[in-house]
């Protein structure tokens, strides 16, 4: 099932009588439980792309549907209330708050849906034992290793249960080793929870691993491959070679 | 739920310890200032309004109608022709005494030496219950004697005619009628009165004597009540003109604060100032309190656009940073009531002797007063003032692009 429909977005950022593209006259539809990545090189769009999607940016023109649902005329407070009910962010860096402890900060979350305390505990509990961090919930940010912080940005943005988890660059400030370790997670959450991942980034290891792979370049699509397509592409290409 | 958002508030009051304390301290100064200026004034207020009322004799001075209206040198001809039946007619639960006052001048002489007086007859016993007069004896005995041809001297009048207590002097008028009339009366006491134009020319005799100087008897310019509760005044006197006019004794009131000019200008001064001293207290305040919001609004740039991108709305994250300012000037201004409770008590307890207010005769020990109110205004003023200067960086926050403030370095 369609989980998310952009049509003809456009998003050019103008400084003076300079013009430039973020996104051009781009369409993509992402389904329930996809696990996708935007790829490309720096300033290709994939970070523009990323937030018009997650509704952190409006486009210029162009269409965005979630759930069926037109989205793109919504007024500030009906985004906010899709993005924290619907979806879920990681950064780059994992912009956690630093005066609140490891489950604080998975619960802020739910706070801004104003459950009950003793739920929000719970749940956050859960998500930081689902992210690997059982023990370390009363831990705060700066007392927490790189990884571990983003693990717990990961678990805030499971918290939720949202259908959609937007993640720009989320391996970028993470040595390699840890970042593995966090790809490891990405596809067991994917895998467990069925909820569907779109990542930002150039990082090969996602890319990898990502089962679609969408290739922009100066604000387009260039390409949109899913991993059953590139194989049977392959097979294609191969059964054909052979002809 | 707003619970978990006052906690968040606090905790990210503790981000920059310094910073708080430093903002914290300056609201913590603003309400002490506050509060012990008050207190200082209410003191000075008191002290001024103590020094009028025994100045005048008592807080209410009931006088002829003709008088109502006109200054007491234009009053000083319309006597009240029975003022001891006026004096009955007083008899209110909240009047100590009832004292008659009766005003003359004319020329004091000894040997070949004379000047002009200002006079007043009055109760002695009375009026060294009520006035400050007992306080300012230089020299020589208060008026003891009801019946006794006696006077007291301000230093300046008897410095002129050159006489001093236990001289003898002659007092002359003019009766009411026209007709001149003296007598011989020895000087009881000379009185520093603090007030020089009138040290120069203030004569005090027994009203009975003055009365028969001015072959007045039975009749005076006023009489004076002292009441056990000074607040009461417009009330009890409103209170003792109706009962006299009902008994056929029409007479005027005239309460010391309408009489106390100088007591109301000095009063409005201090207002004003005080008034003032709040508002560069209050910009101060908004001043120091925005910078460190400011400050802090820029270092969490990134955090507030996560806080956006996540499902925060606009408005809660205005009501996060208000939450911030609101704590600190509920804080400071408990830290400020503490602190301030105890300086005063510590002055109050030092014994520091002050001045003698205006117009007084003798200075106090400080004593700063306990003004609820002015605790409760250094409250709301600490604490509004902190939630506007909360506001604009507050504002500031809420209206941050998420996109951007993600991105801010």
């Amino acid at each position: 099932m369609t989980l998310l429909v952009a049509e003809r977005l456009s998003r050019i950022y103008r400084l003076g009588d300079e013009r430039a593209v973020g996104v051009e006259d781009t369409s993509l539809s992402i389904d329930q439980g996809e696990f996708a990545v935007l790829a490309g090189p720096s300033g290709s769009g994939k970070t523009t792309l990323l937030n018009l999607l997650g509704l952190l940016d409006t486009p210029d023109s162009g269409r965005l549907f979630f759930e069926g649902r037109d989205v793109s005329s919504l007024d500030e407070s009906s985004r906010a209330r899709l993005r924290r009910e619907k979806m879920g962010f990681v950064f780059q860096a994992h912009q956690l708050i630093p005066v609140l402890s490891a489950e604080e900060n998975v619960a802020f979350a739910l706070w801004l849906r104003e459950l009950p305390e003793q739920e929000c505990c719970v749940r956050a509990r859960r998500a930081l034992r689902d992210v690997g961090l059982e023990g370390l919930e009363t831990r705060r940010p700066g007392a927490l290793s790189g990884g571990q912080r983003q693990r717990v940005a990961v678990a805030r943005a499971l918290v939720g249960e949202p259908a959609l988890i937007l993640a720009d660059e989320p391996t970028a400030s993470l040595d390699s080793a840890t970042a593995e370790r966090l790809l490891d997670l990405f596809v067991d959450l994917h895998s467990s929870r069925g909820v569907a991942f779109l990542f930002s980034s150039h990082d090969p290891r996602i890319v990898e691993r990502a089962r679609r792979r969408i290739e922009l370049r100066d604000g387009r699509i260039v390409s949109d491959v899913t991993a059953v397509t590139a194989v049977t592409a392959i097979k294609s290409g191969a059964s054909g070679g052979a002809s | 739920m707003s619970g978990r958002w006052w906690r968040l508030a606090a905790r990210n009051l503790g981000r920059h310890r310094r910073r708080t304390v430093l903002t914290g301290s300056i609201v913590v100064i603003g309400f002490i200032a506050t509060t012990m200026t008050a207190g200082f004034v209410s003191q000075t207020f008191t002290g001024l309004r103590d020094v009028t009322i025994r100045g005048l004799g008592g807080e209410i001075r009931l006088v002829d109608p003709r008088a109502a209206g006109k200054t007491d040198d234009e009053a000083a001809g319309f006597l009240l022709d029975d003022w001891k039946a006026v004096a009955q007619g007083a008899k209110d639960p909240s009047v100590v005494q009832a004292m008659p006052r009766l005003s003359f001048f004319g020329l004091v002489v000894k040997g070949d030496r004379s000047a002009a007086y200002l006079g007043t007859g009055t109760d002695p016993a009375m009026e060294k219950r009520a006035s400050l007069l007992v306080e300012v004896v230089a020299e020589g005995k208060f008026l003891a004697d009801p019946e006794a041809d006696e006077v007291m001297l301000g230093t300046g009048l008897s410095k002129a005619i050159g006489a001093k207590a236990g001289d003898l002097v002659t007092v002359m008028t003019t009766t009411p009628e026209g007709a001149l009339n003296a007598i011989d009366a020895p000087v009881a006491a000379i009185l520093r009165y603090p007030i020089k134009e009138l040290d120069d020319r203030l004569l005090y005799m027994p009203y009975r004597s003055a009365a028969r100087l001015l072959k007045a008897e039975g009749k005076a310019n006023s009489v004076v009540l002292l009441l056990k509760d000074r607040s009461d005044a417009t009330l009890v006197a409103g209170r003792i003109v109706a009962e006299l006019k009902r008994d056929g004794q029409p007479v005027v009131a005239r309460t010391w604060l309408e009489t106390a000019t100088f007591y109301r200008q000095v009063k409005l001064l201090y207002i004003s100032i005080f008034f003032f001293m709040g508002l560069i207290l209050a910009t101060v305040v908004i001043l120091a309190t925005a910078n460190t919001m400011t400050m802090s609004v820029f270092e969490r740039t990134r955090e507030i656009g996560t806080l956006l991108a996540i499902g925060m709305e606009r408005k809660a994250v205005r009501a996060l940073f208000l939450r911030e300012g609101l704590l600190m000037g509920v804080g400071g201004s408990i830290l400020g009531a503490i602190l301030s409770l105890l300086l005063r008590a510590a002055l109050n307890a030092s014994g520091i002797e002050l001045p003698p207010p205006p117009g007084g005769t003798h200075g106090a020990p400080l004593h700063v007063d306990f003004i609820p109110l002015a605790y409760a205004s250094g409250f709301a003023l600490m604490t509004l003032t902190l939630l506007l200067a909360s506001w604009w960086p507050a504002r500031r926050a809420a209206r941050l692009n998420p996109v951007e403030a993600i991105a801010h370095v």
